[in-house]
């Protein structure tokens, strides 16, 4: 079953910016996918279909087999958790406030046993505007919970929070995602590595890539890191002899080289290597990240 | 389930809903003393203090205004100008009680709807299961009953004076009362104009006086030129015709995507 499906969707707002161009793609049930892609590429726009908040310039969007703000819609609304991206905040309404404004617009939910969970009982009497980043992430996390939902979509969840509140709203999320359907809109790559299973890269309004994050490890080119006392600029050297493509990771000062097949070719160069007189202390295969991934497909369909 | 069934239950939850966003503005509303002040000193002025003042001030007044020979009077006035006291209780009293039942909900629609979208707050409740149609439903709704609740006691004060010095007829009285939910009702309609158009308080301030300040004039031109009670169902249903028309025009074009924009 899908969770949610875009067919032929395009989007043009009124000031002309085409921000989705024909846009298909679907999400199943029970996938955890991120929606990549640099800025103005479509993301939140996406998510505001899905949301009822925009109508397409044309075709059709579903939620949870519900076409958007069709005659099934308020009800998979409800079945759906949003968490907007940097929302203002109330300065006029608490905590729980909110929370109970949003159990009563769910027609469900325990106010009570969120606060606890998301660590907000502190704060129920405290106006939305006066928490912290972190805490007011917090609320808006567990009101979209409060459903207890069957769906999630997160648009940049973590966005402009400082690296301690990150961690903890990403230890929420983590749970919060747990047998959900979800879809991730983020700028940060490692956060869409850690939370999802699924990758959606958009530019210019297009789908430029939808595939299991698996797939597209194993379809992405395999590297070894190597690292050797003379330095990387002589590595690179003895590699560039060996007609091997190799480059420099300037985040450690080690040597990032491409080979076929890791196991059958590596110990082999390292052999070659260490007769051609480089003390090579350093030889582990390496996993290509999603950042590597994205690069690779962003520079690759350019 | 059947579909007369589902939409029974779809109907019974959105007055859930509306309800919840209601509570949600009035408390918003209490705790806006900007909002209480603008929504309680101005109708006191116009409502209360002024026509009053007036009603009061010209009680033993023997003589109308002298006018230059071969003047001509509006037919609204004609028949009054020789007795002040009707003048300011058939023309002025309907007056300050429609700027009052147009001012009130202006003030605090402006408070209600444009705050929300000035500072973004609107996502928070868009994240939510909620259209658009019910979260401004709930902010007129929440918009008439601070009106009504400042306005009606305003009225009750001008009611127990007026009859006590005599100075109108209970029926009167009544009909003035059907004047004051005519306006507030046609302020309601602008108000959602409002919503569709005003980015900011300083546009929404000065869209207010777009609207609202015509409507007031044209109050004026119906007291002049309308004679006999017959003035004050003309301006009832100038009133409504106006606020139906703003509200239909409002809720034809009012998208979200045009709310947030």
């Amino acid at each position: 079953m899908q969770a949610l499906r875009f067919e032929r969707v395009s989007k043009r707002y009124p000031k002309g910016a085409l921000a989705l161009d024909d846009v298909t793609l679907a999400v199943a049930a029970g996938a955890r996918a991120c929606l990549l892609g640099p800025n103005g590429a479509g993301k939140s726009t996406a998510i505001r279909l899905l949301e009822g908040a925009l109508r397409p310039t044309a075709g059709r969007v579903w939620l949870l087999g519900a076409e958007v703000n069709g005659p099934g819609y308020p009800a998979v609304r409800r079945r759906t958790g949003i968490v907007p991206q940097g929302p203002g905040m109330y300065t006029d309404l608490t905590a729980a406030e909110y929370l109970q404004l949003a159990r009563r617009l769910y027609g469900r939910g325990d106010v009570a046993r969120l606060m606890d969970v998301f660590g907000l009982e502190p704060y129920r009497h405290t106006m939305l505007a006066q928490l912290s980043g972190g805490y007011q992430r917090r609320v808006v996390l567990a009101a979209a919970l409060l459903g207890e939902p069957d769906l999630l979509l997160l648009d940049e969840p973590t966005v402009d929070l400082d690296p301690v509140a990150m961690h903890e709203v990403h230890v929420l999320l983590r749970q919060a995602m747990e047998g959900r359907t979800t879809l991730l809109c983020t700028h940060n790559l490692a956060e869409a590595e850690a939370l999802c299973d699924e990758v959606i890269i958009l530019r210019q309004g297009k789908v430029l890539v939808h595939a299991p994050l698996a797939e597209l490890r194993r379809q992405a080119q395999a590297q070894v890191r190597l690292a050797a006392r003379q330095g990387a600029g002589a590595l690179l050297a003895a590699l560039q002899e060996q007609g091997l493509a190799a480059r420099r990771d300037e985040a450690d000062g080690t040597v990032l080289v491409t080979l076929d097949d890791p196991p059958i070719q590596a110990p082999d160069l390292l052999r070659r290597l260490l007769a051609a007189g480089l003390d090579v202390y350093r030889c582990e295969p390496v996993q290509a990240t999603l950042q590597d991934l994205f690069l690779e497909l962003v520079r690759s369909k350019r | 389930m059947s579909d007369p069934q589902a939409a029974r239950e779809g109907q019974v939850s959105r007055m859930v809903q509306v309800r919840a966003l209601l509570g949600k503005e009035l408390r918003q509303l209490r705790r806006s003393k900007g909002a209480l002040l603008s929504a309680t000193v101005l109708p006191f002025l116009v409502l209360v203090l002024i026509p009053l003042g007036q009603v009061l001030g010209v009680r033993g007044a023997a003589d109308g205004p002298r006018l230059p020979l071969g003047s001509a009077l509006p037919p609204g006035l004609a028949g009054l100008i020789q007795d002040p006291a009707q003048l300011i209780v058939q023309v002025m009293l309907p007056l300050y009680i429609t700027i009052g039942g147009l001012i009130v909900p202006s003030v605090s629609a402006t408070h209600t709807v444009i705050t929300e979208r000035e500072k973004r707050s609107l996502e928070l409740l868009m994240a939510l299961p909620v259209s658009l149609q019910d979260i401004l439903l709930a902010k007129l709704l929440g918009t008439l009953v601070l009106a009504l609740v400042v306005v009606v006691p305003l009225f009750v004060v001008d009611a127990v004076v007026l009859l006590t010095v005599g100075a109108v007829s209970p029926g009167y009285l009544a009909l003035l009362f059907i004047v004051l939910l005519a306006a507030l009702a046609c302020s309601i309609g602008v108000a959602l104009l409002l919503a569709l158009l005003a980015r900011d308080f300083r546009t929404a301030n000065n869209l207010n006086g777009a609207l609202i300040g015509p409507l007031i004039l044209l109050a004026l031109a119906i007291l002049f030129g309308v004679p006999g009670l017959q003035r004050l169902v003309v301006l009832v249903a100038v009133l409504l015709a106006a606020g139906a028309g703003a509200f239909l025009v409002g809720a034809r074009w009012l998208t979200f995507e045009r709310y947030l924009a």
